[in-house]
This record gives structure tokens, C-alpha cells and sequence, in this order.
């Protein structure tokens, strides 16, 4: 079972904002928009290519290697070359402090 | 059972003591100093190197571990898995880098075969050792291989002098307690004429320990020498495997090498046939099955060097779970090589819907009288399949076993040590799931 991981405090992302975090040997994408945190895998599901280095267009990711857009609220691939969703985890707030819970592979 | 590694990291301080432990001579020393200045010289490999594009080693700390330890390695030794029903010519056993058995038998001693811990080799056949340790290595190719020549400790030596002939297989183990290091270097040398098998494989000692292997392997290949090599990795599901191998085929000789790759976390392996001299050939095998997060990824180069080489590779890969594989083949001919016959296939089969394979073979040839082809396939089970042999009273799992022993059979059938194919295809049969 996964549990909940404290990864930043809700003032180290600005919003719109992402940062890349680590939890048990993975990297995920915290991104912070609309007013709400969510978590992607850090994997373009076209190439592999690394989402956390990409362009943040309102909830849009965009990958930094053939520009696939993904929608970070539900993983989403909304534009071509990517066709299937990239992997989103479970956020939530306490206090100042966000965590995250990997979802079950 | 012992922990043989200090995990100090790769530091200067760590270098300095390291090579402060070991009673090597001058030209080896220097060797690898060189390649420390390398290692420090050289940035860590990143996503935006081609060859490491679909390969993410960002979580990799290396800093968690660290120079194999001066101290022998003690306890139990494991079970390999290839040797069952085999009479070995000899065997070596590395636990954490650390040489734990070598013996020889001593028909072949006599022949003036060395086989044995190439730590130990070197102190007493340093002149052997000299003249071919990394004449097909290079130690400035990326920051794993510089690390790996400054480092390598344990490791296998095989040599078997012009025209000696030796049927019994050699085998190697190199076993990793969890957390351990292994930096193993392999130099297989056979003279003109020779003949050998050697049955190299890994092993962790803990189920899911974490641990890094960063090895070196060499097999140089003389005129019409016959090698057969074949290379078991099975690691746990926690080691980083970063692997530099490379043969050298010599005129009319001939290699098969099979690699076989069931384990560890994360692979990522340079394999470089080097065809040098006019009729040599090369047969390489690949046998890959992963599951879990496993990514394996595998960069291979058959480099027809000279005329009338023929080279033909076949990988095959079977992919469960959310696990990924990597196949990155170039057949590469030089304006010289004129008659070459080059081939090279990847099939892949998905088992799970989230498991991915990338599948990229190249040709780059400069002369103008060839044969050289290429192919790749990646699919699912055929359903057909499964309702064909289910309708034959076979249940589901059946079934799919029976296709993944298919699928491997083409690559089996290639593989000539029975012990090998029957330990692979048992491997194999045990890790497959049941599927819906």
C-alpha cells in the first residue's frame, strides 16, 4: 500500500508552478494551477521525454521534446505525437505542507 | 555473510585509499589513475545524450555507494543456475567484487589455460594482462566506463594459449549482497586456433536488495579461435546494471554470445562485436523478459571492420507489468568491408498493456558489395492463439506460457549448451503471470 509522502510546502510553488519531486525512487511533477496542486508522472507517454522540464500553459504541460500536451488535472494527452494519458497520483494539502500517495502500478 | 563494500562514495579521498589497498603493479596504477581524471572529467550521462534519450538515471545515487572493500570474500557461496548436469573445466566466484573461489581443473592447467580471478592474475601473468587489458575497452567513453576502469576489482581472466582446444565449459558467478558493488572486469583471451565456452552469471544474495554493477568485458577473439560466451544477468529487482562489453573477432574465427537478462532495476549495456579480420563471424542472442518497473535497454553495434564478416544478431525480448525495454542496434560497415553479411532482428512481445519496448535498429555502410538486412516486431499474444489452444482443453495461463515458450523457441533453438537453454527457459516459464 502507498501512503501519503510530504514532498514541498504550498509556498515553494507559485501558482501556475511545477517542480520536480522524488518519492521512493520516482519522479513525479507537482504542478500547482487553477488554485489546486496536482501530481503527473514525469514521462511523456509518446517518447519518455522528461513533462517536468516542459512549458506550463494554464493546466497544460507541454513535453520539451516534440511539444505533446498533457492535461495535468487528469493525465490526459491532448495533443498529438502523445495519444495515451501520462499517470497521475493522489494530492492533497495539511496545513501548508503537500503530500503525495503514488498510485497502486 | 560478509559486507565486503565500504559505501564512502566515489571521492578522491575514497580513490586514494582504494588504490592505497591494492598491491598492483606501476602500469596499472597509472591505468587507473587515468581513468579516475576521466571519471572526474566526464558529466553523468543525461536525457539529452541520444544514447541515454529513453533511459532516466536521475534517481541513481552513487553516492550511496562505493570502492569494493581489500577484504576476501567469505561465506556461502550461491547456486548458479547454468551449470546443472555440466562438467566445468573451472569456475570463478566474485561475492561484492571480492574474489570468494577459483579453481582450474588441471588437465587444463597444464595446457597452460589461466583461468581465475584477474585480481589475482594479475600478480602472478601480469605481462599477459598487460598487453591485452583494454584493448577493446575504452575507458573515456562515458563517465560509467572511465568509473569502471579506475575502479574494477575482482573480475574473471581467461586465457587458453594458441591451438588448446577445451570442451568443458568455464563458469563465472558474480554475486551482490544488498547495497553491495560489483565493478567485476571480464578479459577472456583466446589465442589462434583455441576453442572455449564460458558461462558468465549474477546473482543477488538478497531478494530486492538494492546494488550497482558496473562492469567490463573483453573477449578478444584470435584467428580462427572459437568462443562461446554466454552472459546471465539476473540480479535482483533493485540494482542499477551499467555494462560496457565488447569482442574483438579475429580473421575466420567466430563468437556466439549470448546475453540473457531477466533482472535489476534499471540496465542500461553497451554490447560492440568487432569484426577485425577478413571471414570472421559473429552469432549474438538476446533473451530479455522483465516485469515489475524493470527498463532494460541495450545498445548493440556489429562493426564489420574487415571483408566477407558475417555478423547476425537476434534479440527477443517478452515485457510484463509497466516495464519498458530499449533496443538501439546499428550494423556498422566500413568502406573497406566489402562482402559483408550483416543482419540483425528485435522482436518484442507486450504482455501487459502498460509495458512499453522501443525497437530502433540503423545501418550505416560505406562499402558497396553487401547484404545487410534488418527487421523488428512488437505485438501482443494473439488472441486467436490462446482460443485455438484453450479450445484444445489448455487453460488460459497455459496458453500464454505456451506462446512465450514459442516466442523464445526461435532464439533457443540458436543457443547451442543445453544447460543454458534449459535454465533460461525454466527462469522464464516461472515468472509468467496470469493474465486476463
Amino acid at each position: 500500500m502507498s501512503e501519503f509522502h510530504a514532498v514541498a510546502k504550498v509556498s515553494d510553488v507559485p501558482d501556475p508552478g511545477k517542480m520536480l519531486v522524488e518519492i521512493d525512487d520516482q519522479l513525479v511533477v507537482l504542478v500547482h494551477c487553477d488554485g489546486a496542486f496536482y501530481a503527473i508522472d514525469d514521462v511523456c507517454t509518446h517518447d519518455g521525454g522528461p513533462l517536468g522540464e516542459g512549458e506550463l500553459v494554464g493546466c497544460t504541460l507541454a513535453c520539451p521534446r516534440h511539444g505533446a500536451k498533457f492535461d495535468v488535472k487528469t493525465g490526459a494527452a491532448l495533443t498529438m505525437p502523445a495519444t495515451k494519458p501520462t499517470g497521475t497520483h493522489e494530492v492533497k494539502v495539511e496545513g501548508d505542507t503537500i503530500l503525495i500517495k503514488l498510485r497502486e502500478s | 555473510m560478509s559486507v565486503t563494500t565500504t559505501a564512502a562514495g566515489f571521492t578522491q579521498a575514497s580513490f586514494n585509499r582504494f588504490l592505497a589497498l591494492r598491491d598492483e603493479p606501476a602500469w596499472l596504477r597509472e591505468l587507473r589513475s587515468d581513468a579516475w581524471q576521466k571519471f572526474l572529467a566526464l558529466p553523468m550521462p543525461s536525457q539529452r545524450d541520444e544514447e541515454w534519450m529513453r533511459t532516466d538515471i536521475r534517481t541513481l545515487r552513487l553516492e550511496k555507494f562505493g570502492f569494493p572493500s581489500d577484504a576476501p570474500a567469505t561465506g556461502a557461496a550461491p547456486n548458479g543456475l547454468l551449470t546443472h548436469g555440466v562438467d566445468l573445466g573451472g569456475q570463478t566466484i566474485a561475492i561484492d567484487s571480492r574474489p570468494h573461489t577459483a579453481r582450474l581443473n588441471e588437465k587444463w592447467a597444464a595446457k597452460g589455460v589461466l583461468f581465475g580471478s584477474l585480481d589475482e592474475l594479475v600478480a602472478s601473468h601480469g605481462e599477459i594482462v598487460k598487453k591485452h587489458l583494454f584493448r577493446a575497452f575504452t575507458p573515456g567513453y562515458d563517465r560509467f566506463a572511465a568509473l569502471h576502469a579506475a575502479a574494477w576489482s575482482g573480475g574473471t581472466l581467461l586465457y587458453v594459449p594458441r591451438g588448446v582446444v577445451v570442451d568443458e565449459p568455464f563458469h563465472m558467478l558474480s554475486a551482490l549482497t544488498s547495497g553491495g558493488v560489483d565493478l567485476g572486469h571480464t578479459l577472456v583471451i583466446l589465442e589462434d586456433g583455441a576453442e572455449a565456452t564460458l558461462l558468465a552469471e549474477t546473482s543477488s544474495l538478497a531478494e530486492g536488495g538494492a546494488g550497482l554493477h558496473m562492469g567490463g568485458i573483453e573477449l578478444l577473439v584470435g584467428p580462427r579461435a572459437r568462443l562461446r560466451y554466454v552472459n546471465f544477468q539476473n540480479w535482483s529487482a533493485g540494482v542499477w546494471h551499467f555494462a560496457h562489453q565488447k569482442a574483438l573477432v579475429d580473421s575466420d574465427a567466430s563468437l556466439q554470445w549470448t546475453i540473457a537478462a531477466l533482472g535489476a532495476k534499471l540496465a542500461k549495456v553497451n554490447q560492440h562485436v568487432a569484426l577485425t579480420g577478413p571471414g570472421a563471424t559473429a552469432q549474438v542472442n538476446g533473451v530479455m523478459f522483465t516485469e515489475g518497473k524493470q527498463h532494460l535497454a541495450y545498445n548493440t553495434l556489429q562493426h564489420h571492420e574487415a571483408s566477407q564478416c558475417r555478423s547476425d544478431l537476434l534479440y527477443k525480448a517478452a515485457l510484463q507489468d509497466d516495464s519498458r525495454t530499449v533496443w538501439r542496434g546499428m550494423i556498422r560497415v566500413d568502406e573497406g568491408a566489402q562482402k559483408t553479411d550483416g543482419y540483425q532482428r528485435n522482436d518484442n512481445l507486450m504482455l501487459s498493456e502498460h509495458s512499453r519496448s522501443d525497437s530502433i535498429p540503423g545501418l550505416e555502410i560505406l562499402a558497396d558489395d553487401v547484404r545487410c538486412t534488418h527487421g523488428s516486431t512488437t505485438g501482443r499474444v494473439d488472441d486467436e492463439q490462446l482460443f485455438y489452444a484453450r479450445c484444445r482443453g489448455l487453460t488460459r495461463k497455459e496458453a500464454v506460457r505456451m506462446v512465450v515458450t514459442g516466442f523464445f523457441q526461435q532464439v533457443f533453438d540458436r543457443i547451442t549448451i543445453e544447460s543454458v537453454r534449459e535454465a533460461l527457459g525454466l527462469a522464464i516459464a516461472r515468472r509468467i503471470r496470469e493474465y486476463e
